[in-house]
């Protein structure tokens, strides 16, 4: 039988944290349960009482509470974070979003999870707490493997914390349907375009194609400082392939995954740069992202 | 805890909130129909929201307040089971309960939800049955009967 415990004050937590899985959401943590992983004390962090505000802003920075549920996230920052916004009201469901919180997708760390990707390209950064105290880790950096993370025995990420994008920024995951569906594939991107159309501060991350979320370096470097004309857009493209390592499982072959997200890259220079916009294109009426 | 206004007092922290509300105060409308979060037949408002119950431990909502299907009846939401039996939005019946909630914690937020909008909110609901189509119309029906909003009885 699992042991059930709660942490109701950050003090609480630290003491506690070293001796059982944490338990925040639970959206995924009691299906592994259910599905045989075994865990023999849970202590439940979903009502802590002093943690940190759920968002916080400060000098073109957000800070979110790790414990933030997805549906704070949303409704909080749409505005502000249009990327992360598009990949959480795409995540699950209505009912997975009140329950499910952002610390939870990290510390998770499935290869899919879908905030990761808009995370990553905004540069995130988490803070960590735990006995030996605080420290900060680039939020790409926190996964190291599925269901594998960065966190030491008793350390819990407290806060992310970004930058407000100075441009734009979305995402896109293709999925067996338009809810609850676990990522195929997913991109994230943040740049800003010049007066004459041309990108800069390129990044892109990609989501569901490694074992962690991929900052596409190479396909960024084809693009900084340039047009998205159609051959700068192909090498960018075919940049990619060395950069991600996707696998066959039960949702897709690699080889789907590897064109989805060469598709998803080409797509969003296309339709979502100024230079190559085409309103009214058969491809942007498919959209159904940010 | 409270649920459906009434104060209850589960022993086992770890049971799960459906296991709790089927079991043990035999409110069987939250059904289990997969247990992984997936269909939604489980949906209960917990402090005013959907969530899947099959996914909640009953110590993680000590201090809240459950509503169930059941514990909707009284509060001004007759015009969703009305506008759900006036569209053939039930058939089988098994989802029913979840729709209803979950429909009933969107209504608490969106007063003339469109199509997009209800579509999305009940997204995590499942029915084999209806196509969703009734289902999508009665809510909307309902969200214009809601009591206290625009053209209401």
């Amino acid at each position: 039988m699992t042991e059930f415990l709660t942490a109701r004050t950050c003090s609480e937590l630290r003491e506690l944290a070293p001796t059982g899985q944490l338990l925040a959401g639970g959206t995924d943590l009691l299906v592994q349960m259910r599905s045989g992983r075994v865990v023999r004390r849970l202590i439940d962090i979903s009502n802590l009482q002093d943690g940190p505000p759920a968002v916080e802003r400060e000098d073109g920075r957000v800070r979110i509470s790790a414990l933030a549920s997805l549906t704070t996230v949303v409704h909080e920052l749409a505005g502000a974070l249009p990327g992360l916004a598009a990949s959480v009201r795409l995540f699950g469901s209505e009912q997975i979003r009140n329950r499910a919180t952002i610390g939870g997708n990290l510390a998770n760390a499935s290869p899919a999870a879908d905030t990761l990707p808009p995370l990553a390209a905004a540069g995130a950064m988490a803070t960590l707490n735990g006995s030996a105290g605080t420290r900060v880790l680039p939020v790409a950096d926190l996964a190291l493997g599925p269901g594998r993370t960065a966190l030491r025995t008793g350390e819990w990420i407290e806060t992310i914390d970004l930058p407000l994008p100075a441009g734009d920024e979305g995402f896109r995951k293709l999925g067996g349907r338009q809810a609850m569906a676990i990522s195929v594939a997913s991109l994230a991107w943040r740049w800003r375009c010049d007066d004459d159309g041309r990108l800069h501060d390129v990044a892109l991350a990609l989501g569901a194609v490694a074992p962690r979320v991929i900052r596409a370096t190479d396909a960024e470097a084809e693009l900084e400082g340039r047009l998205p004309v159609a051959d700068v857009v192909d090498r960018a493209v075919g940049a990619l392939g060395s950069q991600i390592s996707p696998i066959d499982d039960v949702r897709a072959s690699a080889w789907y995954r590897r064109a989805v997200a060469g598709a998803l890259l080409r797509e969003a220079l296309v339709i979502r740069t100024p230079q190559r916009r085409s309103p009214g294109s058969a491809v942007e009426a498919t959209w159904t992202s940010a | 805890m409270k649920v459906n206004g009434n104060l209850v007092h589960p022993v086992d922290q770890a049971q799960r909130l459906l296991t709790f509300l089927r079991d043990d105060l035999a409110l069987t409308g939250a059904k289990e129909g997969c247990g992984m979060g997936e269909c939604g037949a489980c949906t209960v408002l917990v402090d005013g929201r959907a969530v899947c119950s099959c996914l909640i431990l009953v110590g993680q909502v000590d201090r809240a307040d459950v509503v169930t299907a059941e514990g909707l009846s009284g509060s001004g939401y007759a015009a969703l089971q009305e506008a759900f039996a006036a569209n053939h939005a039930s058939q089988c019946g098994y989802c029913t309960p979840g729709m209803v909630v979950s429909a009933a914690g969107l209504l608490h937020r969106v007063a003339d939800p469109d199509d997009e909008a209800v579509r999305e909110a009940l997204a995590g609901n499942l029915c084999r049955c209806t196509g969703y189509a009734s289902i999508v119309k009665a809510v909307q029906e309902a969200a214009r009967r809601v009591p206290g909003r625009e053209g209401a009885s």
